[in-house]
């Protein structure tokens, strides 16, 4: 039965309900859900701003498809997310069970400041100070390298080295994000099962192997999802050291996307293979959760 | 180093505060102290290019790069620090920064809590919708809504502002889903005991909410002014003027720019960027890795 007045407070809860959440929804509408569907549409015009927009249908994706240095750009950017992936979580899981066993608290705390805190500068630090590091003549690598009788490349310089560097690089600046999730993800394997399994006669390699890895595969699997996330927009250290160079062997399809977009202002190619990014992110991190059964142990 | 042979007595709380209570090591005494050594190792390596970045920024320009590679700021000199102010408007660009990591913080924050309050706790036709409407944008890249965005800055003549970075900043899903999440975790009987009293939204949301709310304002508050203050690819875009720049791309700037400055005056540039975050990092560690490690409850 309902009260009177119910109505007039059932609307009065209704309007409080949007007043709350208006701000927020009318500058999504205007910076993330707008520019959404423009961009959408943009990539169907040929637009460089100083002209009026042409309309060319798919013109701006069979361009894209059809520019010989696509498959290039790809492959860079697919080389560094697996690369990525595959060095941050084997490194910052070995390490986080490697921090979790020692017990020196002074030792610990280093660790924990020496993995993380290169994690908090900017990248434009980080791709700076690395040019220096890794410089042939600069650099310290190199000079102890020419000390020992090793001939460092130049590695920005070298096509076969200019990847790989940022591959490490990168893995310097963000490893200690892993680390912390990694280290979180160890605070929920019950050290009870771990004693459970050592008093049943496992060596430390089967309860590794059998106990913590399974264990801490859900943690795994979301580093893996975030990092694939991030490194496969990867962009400030190839735009600040490389530029994309030498012959195109550190452009990645962000990198890619800046050129077009904000260096020649072809703003409709550029939303072109903004989409594409969306595309092959969205693609990849739904493949991801559906096999996610195969290995991930849900409890 | 205190690895007392088979005795493990210092418990200390790990990451996150917990304990770990292992006892059985009197066969694995040998193993700590190797793991211990490499992970000492690993440490002072990590942070490597951070002691020379700090070293060479107090060495003498001539001197700075000769071999053997040089740790000691020998001949000393702060000159490097004086003449960054030369070069670019550092002070100009520090506020700058800091200008927009405090809006774009207190303002996002604050949309924020005001939505998620709505979502949480007002019962509204469309909530429901909304909400995951919102949370779907989470998986578009920045690059594509930043073309639109590009471009309607140019219409309102905001290029070169930094209105047009902190604008489009005040919205953050990431934030509306966290809070969501963290209200609904907070007893819904508590607002109906303060309805009872007489309490209306404000009450209930600022005096009874917030105030339970500490840590996962802090972890967002930390996160959003680290994503500012490290921003590149927005200030890249929308900024030209030295002195409307922020410090990441006033760095690179001042590296690559027209009249680029010698290397030991960038070193003494990235030194005074890095150097206070790492003094604010030392006192604020725990608060830190806590942000990070929350933002792993996004899986």
């Amino acid at each position: 039965m309902r009260r009177p007045g119910a109505v007039r407070q059932r609307r009065r809860t209704e309007v409080a309900g949007w007043l709350f959440v208006s701000p927020a929804t009318l500058l999504f509408l205007i910076f993330i859900a707008g520019p959404f569907v423009f961009a959408i549409g943009l990539a169907l015009f040929k637009w460089d701003l100083l002209t009026d927009p042409v309309f060319i249908g798919l013109d701006n994706f069979v361009k894209l498809f059809t520019d010989p240095i696509l498959p290039r750009v790809l492959a860079n950017t697919f080389v560094f997310a697996f690369a990525s992936i595959v060095t941050h979580i084997v490194l910052g899981l070995l390490l986080a069970i490697a921090v979790n066993r020692v017990v020196n608290r002074y030792l610990s705390y280093f660790l924990r400041v020496a993995v993380f805190f290169p994690f908090l500068i900017s990248w434009a630090a980080v791709s700076l100070l690395w040019k220096y590091v890794l410089d042939p003549t600069f650099g310290f690598v190199s000079q102890y390298a020419a000390m020992i009788g090793i001939d460092t490349p130049n590695f920005f310089t070298d096509p076969s080295w200019a990847l790989p560097a940022i591959i490490f690089i990168d893995l310097w600046h963000t490893l200690g994000f892993t680390f912390i999730i990694m280290l979180a993800g160890l605070q929920t394997v019950s050290p009870e099962l771990i004693e459970a399994a050592r008093t049943d006669g496992a060596n430390s390699w089967q309860v590794f192997w059998k106990v913590t890895l399974p264990l801490m595969s859900p943690t795994m699997f979301f580093a893996m999802i975030i990092t694939f996330i991030g490194a496969f927009q990867v962009f400030e250290p190839i735009q600040i050291i490389t530029k994309g160079g030498p012959q195109n062997s550190t452009t990645t399809i962000v990198m890619y996307l800046y050129e077009k977009g904000f260096q020649s202002f072809q703003m409709g190619y550029a939303a072109a293979v903004a989409i594409l990014v969306f595309l092959i992110v969205m693609g990849v991190t739904l493949l991801q959760f559906w096999g996610r059964k195969k290995w991930v142990f849900e409890a | 180093m205190s690895i007392a042979p088979g005795v493990r007595t210092g418990l200390q709380p790990d990451l996150l505060g917990r304990v770990n209570a292992r006892t059985h090591t009197r066969r694995l005494h040998w193993g700590d102290v190797v793991l211990s050594i490499v992970l000492i190792v690993f440490g002072v390596l990590m942070l490597a290019p951070l002691y020379w970045l700090i070293s060479t920024s107090f060495t003498v320009g001539a001197e700075a790069f000769t071999e053997p590679p040089k740790w000691l700021p020998v001949p000393f000199t702060v000159d490097n620090f004086v003449n960054v102010f030369e070069y670019v408007p550092f002070m100009q660009q520090f506020m700058n920064s800091l200008f927009l990591a405090v809006i774009i913080t207190v303002g996002s924050l604050t949309f924020s809590v005001l939505a998620a309050y709505g979502f949480a706790r007002v019962s509204f036709r469309g909530s429901g919708a909304l909400l995951v409407v919102m949370l779907s944008a989470m998986m578009v890249p920045a690059q594509l809504v930043i073309i639109p965005i590009f471009i309607m800055m140019r219409q309102l003549g905001l290029v070169d502002t930094l209105a047009a970075l902190w604008l489009p900043a005040l919205v953050n899903v990431f934030q509306i889903f966290f809070l969501t999440q963290y209200f609904r975790t907070i007893p819904r009987e508590l607002d109906e005991a303060a309805k009872i009293d007489g309490a209306g939204h404000a009450w209930i949301l600022f005096r009874m909410l917030l105030p339970l709310s500490g840590p996962a304002l802090s972890a967002l508050a930390i996160l959003s002014f680290e994503a500012s203050w490290n921003g590149y690819f927005g200030p890249l875009i929308f900024l030209s003027s030295p002195e409307n720049m922020t410090l990441p791309l006033g760095l690179v700037v001042l590296q690559q720019g027209f009249g680029a400055a010698p290397a030991t005056v960038v070193f003494a540039a990235i030194t005074m960027v890095v150097a206070p975050l790492l003094i604010v990092f030392l006192i604020f560690q725990r608060q830190f890795v806590a942000s990070v490690a929350s933002s792993g409850l996004k899986g």
